[in-house]
């Protein structure tokens, strides 16, 4: 029956033997070209972020008691930064490293590669606990970003003498990047395991504080000894077509954006010495509009690969307003939620997470996961985007096909983003730096927490 | 039966054919084309000869006359000659006390030389570059060095930056690594590499001998250099990367800590270089040579090896004489990085090379010192500069690093080359009739054991 049916098209069709064999062919060329064509798939099979002990905490209190027993800073800088502090978006439990407890405080090389091993080596040994298949001699590539400290041997060699990886893994070790490296740092991954196939990457995130409190008196430079702390990251990730199962999220989108050629955006975040010698990281008055402005062209270009055709069509239409009819009328952003569920917006700052949730019109459920790890961990850099997806996993938030934006910036001036889409629902209690806290959160974050 | 026998076979010939276009296709975009190079002269100013050296030894008041002693020794054996460059912060008095902005000045003016130059030699535009690494190994600023080029040049907004550090002498093999790779799924780009060390802020004023050695052998240099994977380009190419090959020793305690930036007794900072260095670098040269041998020596060579290795154990210690490769029959030119005379002599003699073989290494040691990771590009510019390249010659890069890594390179001619570059003024001078330190006679009393 159905062999008859096939003859009597083939005989409306009146086509040659010759012409059907091209017709085939052509299908099939075009098969094997797309097939061989495809970029390899990025997985993230795990990741795991480093859990300070409670012995690293710096309350409010703390912090303040030690700032006005040290003669580095003056009464002017001591309330500058209680200011700060007050209006910060920390919490009572963020970390900062053992020498920083000191009073006052006594950084050196050894003590800084000492917080290194232990946030570092944390956080790994956690991830190989959670991925039993794969163990530290199939790491193919390693890449580290620490931006403040990079001392030689370099933070990569000393997790391959650490955990013995082999002599032909390809390390590569990132530094002075800023907040946004670790979206750098996944770019170089997907970069290396284009190159070569089934291939497992491993990438660490960390900022070191140790080497890093400003002793000095700038105003613009007391702010990242209020706000940076203690945190690292582990992710691992696969190009294994295989891991699709094992996998908890795929790579779908990638986008850099540096704005390094305008000199107001190059300098708004910017390590140099004060008038006394003592090198610390100033914060200009401009960086929120800075970011604003990087935020715009990064999503320029990622909004076309992940908005619905509706939103962009209602974008276009009101830019031809804008630019033909009506200049005065109000550009339209588009509609982020519906490209997708959740959002890990770097914890810079209070300042940075209200002006994306005001931005891109976000709800205050949209920016939780971001300020709450503000609240609990503080900024800890790179690493904050990792903190923030594991507290939406933590809350049971997170389900199959559920699309995740994580959006980073840092010194250059950079804005980064990558867009992951979550292969399997995450069951929770999940095992991680939220596993004691989460039932606490989220709390209410005062505008203002007065200190005395 | 039969019109589906053929249809198969058919589609079978045309899915091979195409899979082979398409796997020839990729590997035309794969290959890495070096278009051009420019290492970092200083300005004549920032010499540094040895009696100067002794002038900065007699500053630091933590060291005795031992110390002096030791000091002057390392210098007037070192192989480094009289026309090396120094930081400003050295000719200031001010090599113990230098500030961050003396650091960021000594790197803005390596690259705005070594950038302008290369780019200006080869036509291409700031914002044609589609990548740019970074690496300097100690010193990391934050915005980062490729963020500070990437202002001062003007380079594009879609530009992919990385900036490396902490990845020692063969950091530039690096980072042509990462572009190598890069290149694998990117078409038709261009990359811009910058390397060079740091020598302002990283000054030990301590007494601790194991890490005074790199006050004496480190000295200011640079290099840029520009990769593309664009087959339109390949006629401007200099060079056309063959292989490159990794090698990490870190898992070995001993090699891992041979070479450590840390704080003496007393607090200052200075890179520790241990006993076990020249061990640490032949484990890595041989395991490097391990993996690259098979991909660069013909096969004659390859059985020769085999077959004199067999016959060496069919007879037993009786055999005498050693068994090595012949790196000769597969490579034209060696270009190993200027480490000290002792890692140039290392390597001569595992690879059983003549002088001639070894000039360009320790003319670049005698003419520039110890340039860290752009040594190897000072090398390479004398070959040119001699004009020993020729179209087709294969030419062997090998760099050893902190860490302990151990990276090499095959690169092959695609031009007869002959620009001078960096030795213009230099290259009739070399090389000289003797290497010897001219202070010998004031200073050669130091090697007498009596003293």
């Amino acid at each position: 029956m159905f062999s008859s049916k096939l003859q009597s098209i083939h005989n409306s069709f009146q086509l040659s033997q010759l012409q059907i064999f091209f017709i085939l062919l052509i299908i099939i060329l075009a098969g094997i070209i797309y097939f061989m064509c495809r970029p390899r798939p990025v997985y993230l099979l795990d990741y795991a972020c480093f859990k300070p002990p409670a012995t690293l905490r710096v309350t409010f209190s703390t912090f303040m008691e030690h700032a006005s027993q040290v003669d580095f800073f003056d009464e002017k800088s001591v309330k500058f930064m209680m200011r700060i502090l007050e209006r910060s978006g920390l919490g009572e439990e963020t970390c900062v490293p053992p020498p920083n407890h000191c009073i006052p405080p006594n950084p050196n090389m050894e003590s800084s590669r000492s917080e290194a091993r232990t946030v570092i080596f944390s956080a790994i040994d956690e991830l190989f606990s959670k991925s039993s298949s794969i163990q530290p001699k199939h790491i193919d590539i390693l890449i580290v970003n620490c931006s403040l400290f990079s001392p030689t041997p370099s933070l990569s060699a000393m997790i391959v003498n650490k955990y013995n990886l082999r002599s032909n893994v390809r390390t590569f070790n990132l530094s002075g990047m800023g907040c946004s490296a670790g979206v750098i740092s996944i770019d170089l991954a997907r970069e290396l395991l284009q190159a070569h196939s089934n291939s497992i990457a491993l990438v660490i995130s960390t900022e070191i504080i140790t080497p890093n409190y400003y002793a000095g008196t700038e105003r613009a430079m007391l702010l990242p000894n209020c706000l940076f702390r203690v945190g690292a990251a582990a992710v691992l990730l696969s190009n294994h077509r295989r891991d699709s199962s094992l996998a908890k999220y795929r790579l779908m989108h990638l986008v850099r954006t540096n704005k390094g050629t305008d000199d107001k955006a190059y300098r708004c975040v910017y390590e140099e010495e004060d008038s006394k010698g003592n090198v610390g990281i100033a914060l200009s008055k401009d960086l929120m509009a800075i970011a604003g402005a990087t935020l715009k062209s990064n999503i320029t270009t990622i909004g076309p690969l992940v908005l619905p055709a509706s939103e962009q069509l209602l974008f276009l239409l009101a830019l031809a307003r804008r630019k033909l009819i009506n200049p005065k009328s109000k550009p339209y952003i588009p509609d982020f939620k519906q490209a997708f569920e959740h959002f890990c917006i770097h914890a810079g700052g209070r300042a940075v997470i209200d002006e994306l949730e005001k931005k891109l019109q976000l709800s205050s459920g949209h920016v939780e996961a971001s300020r709450m790890t503000l609240h609990r961990f503080g900024n800890t850099s790179s690493s904050s985007l990792w903190y923030e997806l594991s507290y939406i996993e933590a809350k049971g938030r997170m389900k199959r096909g559920d699309r995740v934006w994580m959006i980073g910036f840092g010194s250059g001036f950079k804005c980064n983003s990558m867009v992951w889409k979550s292969m399997r629902t995450v069951k929770t209690p999940v095992s991680g730096p939220w596993s004691d806290c989460i039932h606490r959160y989220p709390v209410h974050i005062p505008e203002v927490v007065k200190l005395y | 039966m039969e019109f589906l026998l053929i249809l198969s076979i058919t589609l079978l010939t045309y899915s091979v054919i195409i899979f082979i276009i398409n796997k020839l296709n990729k590997m035309r975009h794969q290959n890495c084309y070096l278009l051009d190079y420019a290492c970092f002269k200083p300005s004549d100013e920032f010499k540094l000869p040895t009696n100067i050296c002794g002038e900065v030894i007699h500053r630091n008041r933590l060291l005795g006359f031992d110390e002096y002693k030791f000091l002057l020794k390392i210098i007037v054996n070192s192989g480094i000659g009289e026309e090396t460059y120094g930081p400003r912060s050295i000719f200031r008095g001010e090599e113990a006390t230098s500030t961050f902005d003396d650091a960021l000045l000594e790197m803005d003016e390596c690259f705005e030389h070594t950038i302008s130059d290369v780019l200006s030699n080869s036509g291409v535009k700031p914002t044609d570059i589609d990548i740019l690494v970074v690496n300097v190994s100690m010193f990391a600023p934050e915005p980062s060095l490729a963020s500070r080029i990437v202002n001062k040049f003007k380079m594009r907004e879609d530009i992919k930056i990385y900036n490396l550090s902490g990845m020692g002498c063969s950091a530039s093999l690096i980072s042509i690594d990462l572009i190598r790779r890069t290149f694998m799924s990117q078409f038709n780009k261009l990359a811009l590499i910058f390397t060079s060390e740091s020598i302002t802020p990283n000054w030990y004023s301590g007494n601790n001998r194991s890490m005074m050695l790199a006050n004496c052998l480190f000295r200011c240099g640079g290099c840029a250099m520009l990769l593309t994977n664009d087959p339109k380009r390949k006629n401007q190419a200099k060079l056309k990367l063959k292989h490159l090959i990794r090698t990490d020793l870190g898992a070995n305690d001993e090699a891992f800590n041979c070479a450590y930036e840390t704080e003496d007794e007393l607090g200052h900072t200075g890179m520790c270089l241990s006993k076990d260095l020249p061990k640490a670098a032949a484990l890595a040269f041989v395991q490097n040579l391990k993996t690259l041998a098979p991909k660069v020596l013909p096969v004659t060579e390859l059985v020769r090896f085999v077959m004199a290795g067999l016959y060496r154990r069919s007879k037993g210690s009786r055999g005498g004489g050693s068994n090595s490769v012949n790196f000769k029959a597969g490579i034209d030119h060696f270009v190993i990085h200027s480490g000290g005379a002792a890692v140039i002599d290392g390597v001569g003699k595992s690879l059983r090379l003549s002088e001639w073989d070894l000039e360009p290494a320790r003319m670049t040691l005698h003419r520039f010192g110890n340039t860290s990771a752009s040594s190897i590009w000072y090398a390479l510019g004398y070959m040119e500069a001699k004009k020993r390249l020729k179209k087709g010659q294969r030419v062997f890069m090998i760099g050893f690093g902190a860490g302990f890594l151990g990276n090499s390179c095959v690169w092959i001619v695609n031009r007869d080359l002959k620009d001078e570059g960096v030795w213009k003024e230099c290259i009739d001078q070399y090389p000289p009739k003797t290497l010897e330190n001219p202070f010998m006679k004031m200073y050669g009393w130091i090697n007498d054991q009596d003293i």
